[in-house]
């Protein structure tokens, strides 16, 4: 085959698996062993009706590593800032004071403090975590290889037919690199649009406009029945096809009740609404709960700004609680559920924050070694992997790429880290392209 | 020759053709001719393998095997020399992982009692040759076939013979690496056996070995019972007949040999609105489409394409594609200083269009732009394009037709294109120079261009200073005062040039006719040939030879025998997509869509951004730049013009685009606007009939049919409020494919 512009699914061996089947296996020269490893490796990659799903906290702006997830008590006074250690559930692991409910699920938590990369401007590092790639710089700034929130939603699909696989809570962040780019236009994520801890939350991209009834949109949908009768035969391209397995889906999200109640959050129970705590923080985490439920693969919580350059202090106490009792509240809710195994939760931003506190009382951009978290979904709790300095600053032990960050994520999902798919200019790209996955924590 | 291989034997083959001879085990063996395509037949090499920039697991080969040297030191000197053990053959990591008896992420890919594990074998034991000057050289490889007809559900075996610097030829069929352009009608084994599906139609087999590229190209038509395939037949030469145009000819030409009948030709109302569309970019308002229906001269068609031609529609249409492969954007990191730049560059291509001016002084212009903005606007071309990649790659693709991003890095996999010819087109552009401008965050702005005494590019490799080049073409011939720009973009328009005239005949063919002869349409390679070559070299040499007028281009196109059929397929063409037997339909593109429902429903969209509100009525292909917020271009694929492929517009079908037609503020907005077009439906004194006659003519450019007229009719008096009602209607139609598409 020769593809120079498709996007397809191709494993190692150059073939699709749709391919693979046509030609047969004699044909490659194959024998029963090449087949059942090629039946094998799919039955991990085409993963039946349900597998898992991720809840991804970005903390767009970087969050300072060390006032939460990697303490320097020890350090002087300038580098270990304001908060106090404390323990947590889990003897020898010690976080920030302000993540006290976190503290309490540590367990299923688990810390990777060495992650690394070379860029310290906002939007490379982002294109770099949400991608794996390096690839955009001031002068260049557009995205250039898909967002891992994309790659899931291509690979997985979503786990239930109406719902959107890839869902952006309120919005999509990251400077615009949580977009699919080469993978198409399918793969961004569905935008919510609106603060889920609004009174009157409702979706804006499913709500209709002011003055349109929902009589008249099945009117409308009734007549387009019958007006919408051109031959369908006259197009073999593919995308009169999809357009009218579109036109039904939306219609059916915007009249139907399965993707009305998923989104309805006001059917929660008011004491778990209040355990998840009444803020943008909470609300979000309890609707990717939701939507995750329905069959969203990925729901990316885009929720605060965290740059936090100067009076770090005043900035944290204001983020730190909530996103603390969202991520607590989630894994409980998760665990009582019996859900937590199909759950991966994942918490990082762009990259940390300096070491040393500034002259502003902030600390800025650092990228040399900070933390992401990440918990459920089979991923082992209760570990620490990796380790910055003494006083923070640099990796001290097993330095951590985003791709390998990604790669765990991706065989959390049980998506094949073989997976490849074509650019724009028809070559293939690997997911992870030599990122590993991080064996401690399996 | 034959003799200097001892080691050869003839192979006598049953059909008889030229006697070649096959490798044996006790011959000498060469890493590049015979070690290298093993590793090429079994994808170690391959992009998603060993063969990409970053190599597996520690092991990196060049990529499908274009650099015998780099592979020997990776496979021979690397890893502390493991992957070879000269001792204990079998022991050899290289053996040991290909054949899986050590854990290897790629499986097994050989087996023990292979050939080509005896070959590798063979090759260690005898003390690892590394490539040598001195070895014989692939010189090129045969296909025999090389081209046939085929019928559906057949085999056909090819067999490749590869030619030796030293004379010597020798039968290279398994291990040549095959693939096939449309696994639809055929695929092909990688023991070279072709099998052909049910499907019909063109196909071709590319095939590979060390580094060497032959395409087998074939035909298989539809196949049926004897007196049917006479009737086709008969009926395609009694349409021949009634034929004035030579290409026509050639597309029926393709026809009959492919045993494929067209669709018939599509009535008045389809033509109108498929030509304005295409043309204007805009629907036929009711009274175009009555006007065409109702002449009955015998070159309305021409005069249609003629009058269309003359609107400014067509010249803002076709600035907005141009606008696109020519990358004038406005975007920016932060708050955009460029829409003075855009807007004067827009224009400039906008008046250019208008005025007909000849494509190849168009191209000139731009490529060899200086100065400033304001006093010559297609210097803003440089201002997107401003790398040597940008250079390169941008003219390989808008001009030339021919993808070469992949030879920055590597000989490109399926082509001639070499890093020589890369950087040596690189070279052409090393001069030019840039001051002045302001700079914000992603590229200055208002650069003064101009060509700087000295500046070059050495090959990556090599290191060698790069003279510029033509590509695929000769060496400039330059003093130290000229500006290399100025010679290529001669050699690039010289009524001879092969790819020039070309390029923007297929383009436009395919802008008319929704597929390229050659697809996509800046892929030209040999490995993905037209499917009517004949067509496109005859469309070519019309366009180079009447001084490139790019109108008298598209006329030629509109009046093709094809663009003007049917898009309903019949039994003898529902497969057809090479040889445009039917007319294939598309979905409006963003900026037509817009601008259609805005038109039919008698509500413009208003369109701000990047510093200032263009005035009520402004349509989006008007628009200078996409810097303009649009939620509704941006969901239906208008391109970001971030490089030179029309590929970056997308038709791909996605939920929000069902969404945004579904509940979007901005059409709702229209529907129920004041004195927009459903208001007045309520309130006018004319009969719901009437009514919905004048919507099918506007919206569909046909009277609506008996039953879809009673659907309206009975919907409308239904309802109580009138305008809800017509609202509803005029949603329902502006949802369907019919409104959606060109067909």
């Amino acid at each position: 085959m020769l593809r120079l512009t498709g996007n397809s699914y191709t494993n190692c061996d150059g073939v699709t698996r749709r391919n693979f089947l046509q030609i047969g296996a004699p044909l490659l020269g194959l024998g029963l062993c090449d087949l059942l490893r090629f039946e094998s490796r799919a039955a991990v990659t085409n993963q039946p009706v349900g597998g898992k799903s991720i809840i991804v906290f970005w903390t767009h702006g970087g969050m300072s590593q060390q006032d939460t997830y990697d303490m320097k008590p020890a350090a002087p006074a300038e580098y270990r800032g304001m908060y106090l250690p404390i323990a947590t559930n889990v003897p020898g692991i010690v976080v920030g004071e302000r993540f006290s409910l976190q503290a309490k699920v540590m367990n299923h938590l688990s810390l990777v403090r060495s992650v690394h990369h070379e860029n310290g401007i906002h939007a490379p590092s982002a294109h770099w975590m949400q991608t794996g790639h390096f690839g955009p710089t001031l002068a260049r700034i557009q995205q250039q290889n898909p967002s891992f929130g994309s790659v899931i939603s291509r690979s997985l699909g979503p786990r239930q037919s109406q719902i959107p696989a890839y869902v952006a809570v309120p919005k999509a962040e990251a400077f615009g690199y949580q977009r699919a780019h080469y993978l198409g236009k399918a793969y961004n994520p569905f935008e919510v649009g609106a603060d889920p801890n609004k009174k009157d939350f409702h979706v804006p991209n499913l709500s209709l406009p002011g003055d349109l009834k929902l009589t008249s949109v099945n009117s409308r949908r009734k007549l387009l029945a019958k007006f919408d009768t051109i031959r369908r035969d006259i197009d073999s391209s593919g995308v009169m096809e999809g357009l009218d397995v579109f036109k039904a889906q939306a219609l059916e999200m915007v009249a139907g009740d399965q993707v009305r109640d998923a989104f309805d959050i006001s059917s929660e129970d008011p004491v778990l609404r209040d355990k998840y705590g009444r803020h943008q923080y909470g609300q979000s985490a309890l609707l990717a709960r939701r939507l995750v439920q329905a069959g969203t693969r990925c729901v990316t919580v885009n929720t605060g700004y965290w740059d936090h350059h100067n009076e770090i202090e005043k900035g944290l106490e204001e983020h730190l609680p909530p996103l603390d009792r969202a991520i607590w509240a989630l894994v409980e809710d998760l665990e009582q559920r019996g859900m937590l195994d199909n759950v991966v939760i994942y918490c990082a931003g762009e990259f940390g924050r300096t070491p040393r506190i500034n002259g502003h009382a902030g600390r800025d951009h650092w990228s040399d070694c900070f933390t992401v978290m990440l918990a459920g979904g089979g991923i082992q709790g209760g570990r620490i992997v990796g380790a910055s300095e003494k006083f923070g600053g640099g990796v001290r032990e097993r330095l951590t790429t985003p791709l390998d960050v990604l790669a765990t994520i991706y065989q959390a999902l049980g998506i094949s880290l073989d997976t490849h798919y074509d650019d724009s200019t028809g070559r293939p790209v690997n997911i992870v392209d030599g990122g590993k996955p991080i064996r401690e924590l399996f | 020759m034959l003799t200097q291989r001892l080691g050869y034997t003839l192979l006598a083959i049953a059909t008889g053709w030229s006697a070649v001879a096959t490798a044996s085990e006790e011959g000498p063996i060469y890493f590049a001719s015979d070690v290298v395509p093993i590793l090429t037949k079994l994808g170690c090499n391959s992009g998603a393998c060993h063969g990409k920039a970053t190599g597996q697991n520690g092991f990196k080969l060049s990529l499908l095997g274009f650099e015998p040297e780099l592979d020997f030191r990776a496979i021979a000197h690397e890893a502390r020399g493991r992957r070879l053990s000269p001792a204990f053959p079998d022991q050899s990591l290289l053996l040991m992982k290909a054949t899986a008896r050590t854990p290897h992420g790629g499986g097994r890919r050989l087996e023990r009692d292979s050939e080509d594990y005896r070959m590798l074998r063979n090759w260690i034991t005898n003390g690892v040759a590394p490539p040598r000057a001195s070895d014989p050289q692939i010189i090129r490889i045969d296909l025999a076939p090389n081209e046939l007809v085929l019928t559906p559900g057949s085999n056909q075996q090819l067999h490749v013979t590869a030619h030796f610097s030293n004379g010597v030829s020798r039968d290279v069929t398994r291990q040549a690496v095959y693939e096939s352009n449309e696994p639809n009608i055929a695929e092909v084994g990688q023991n070279g056996l072709i099998e052909t599906n049910e499907q019909t139609g063109l196909f071709a087999v590319m095939v590979r070995f060390g580094g060497k590229v032959a395409t087998f190209h074939a035909a298989v038509p539809q196949t049926g019972d004897e007196k049917q395939q006479t009737l086709v037949l008969s009926q395609l030469e009694q349409l021949e007949r009634e034929l004035d145009s030579s290409f026509d000819q050639l597309l029926f030409q393709q026809w009959k040999r492919l045993v494929i009948a067209p669709s018939a030709t599509a009535d008045d109302a389809t033509f109108v609105r498929r030509a304005t569309i295409d043309i204007c970019g805009t629907l036929p308002t009711r009274q175009e489409v009555e006007a065409y229906v109702a002449d009955t001269g015998t070159d309305k068609r021409a005069r249609l394409i003629d009058r269309l031609l003359e609107k400014p529609e067509y010249a803002s249409y076709f600035a907005l594609k141009w606008a696109e492969i020519l990358q004038n954007r406005g975007s920016g990191y932060s708050t955009s200083k460029q829409r003075p730049g855009t807007t004067l560059f827009a224009r400039w291509i906008r008046d250019s269009i208008a005025a007909n001016k000849p494509y190849d002084q168009f191209v000139s212009e731009i490529i060899t732009a200086s100065g400033s903005q304001n006093e010559n606007p297609p210097t803003i071309w440089y201002r997107q394009v401003r790398t040597q990649q940008n250079y390169v790659e941008s003219v390989a693709q808008a001009f030339l037709g021919v993808r070469v991003q992949c030879a920055q890095c590597h000989h490109h996999p399926f082509e001639r294109w070499s890093q020589a010819d890369y950087y040596g087109l690189s070279a052409v552009f090393s001069r030019v120079g840039r001051k002045g401008g302001f700079a914000d965050a992603e590229v200055p702005t208002n650069e003064i261009i101009y060509v700087k005494d000295a500046a070059v590019v050495f090959h990556p490799r090599s290191g060698h200073v790069m003279a510029p080049k033509a590509l695929g073409g000769p060496q400039l011939k330059l003093n130290r005062y000229d500006d290399p720009r100025h010679s290529f973009s001669q050699w690039m328009t010289a009524v001879d040039n092969p790819f020039f005239a070309r390029t923007m005949a297929n383009r436009m063919w395919a802008h008319f006719h929704g597929r390229g002869i050659i697809h996509p349409i800046d892929d030209a390679r040999s490995t993905n040939p037209p499917t009517n070559p004949d067509l496109l070299d005859a469309l070519a040499k019309d366009f180079s030879e009447n001084g490139y007028d790019v109108k008298r281009l598209i006329r030629v196109i509109c009046a093709s025998y094809s663009y003007g059929l049917e898009a309903a397929p019949n039994d003898r063409n529902r497969d057809d997509h090479q040889t445009f037997a039917r007319f294939y339909p598309r979905r409006l593109s963003a900026e037509v869509l817009l601008d259609g429902i805005s038109q039919v429903l008698e509500v413009p969209t208003p369109f701000a951004g990047g510093g200032g509100t263009f005035p009520t009525g402004t349509r989006a292909i008007e628009l200078p730049d996409e810097n303009v917020a649009s939620g509704f271009l941006d969901v239906f694929g208008r391109p970001p013009r971030t490089s030179a492929c029309e590929c970056e517009r997308s038709d791909a079908p996605g939920l929000s685009q069902a969404l945004t037609l579904i509940n979007s503020k901005e059409i709702q907005r229209k529907l129920t606007a004041k004195n927009g077009y459903a208001a007045q439906l309520a309130s006018n004194k004319r009969s719901t009939v009437e009514n919905s006659k004048d919507i099918f003519l506007r919206f569909f450019g046909r009277l609506p049919s008996r039953q879809e007229s009673d659907t309206a009719v009975s919907f409308v008096e239904s309802e109580d409020d009138a305008a809800s009602a017509y609202r509803s209607l005029l949603w329902s139609l502006l949802a369907t494919n019919e409104f959606m598409f060109n067909h």
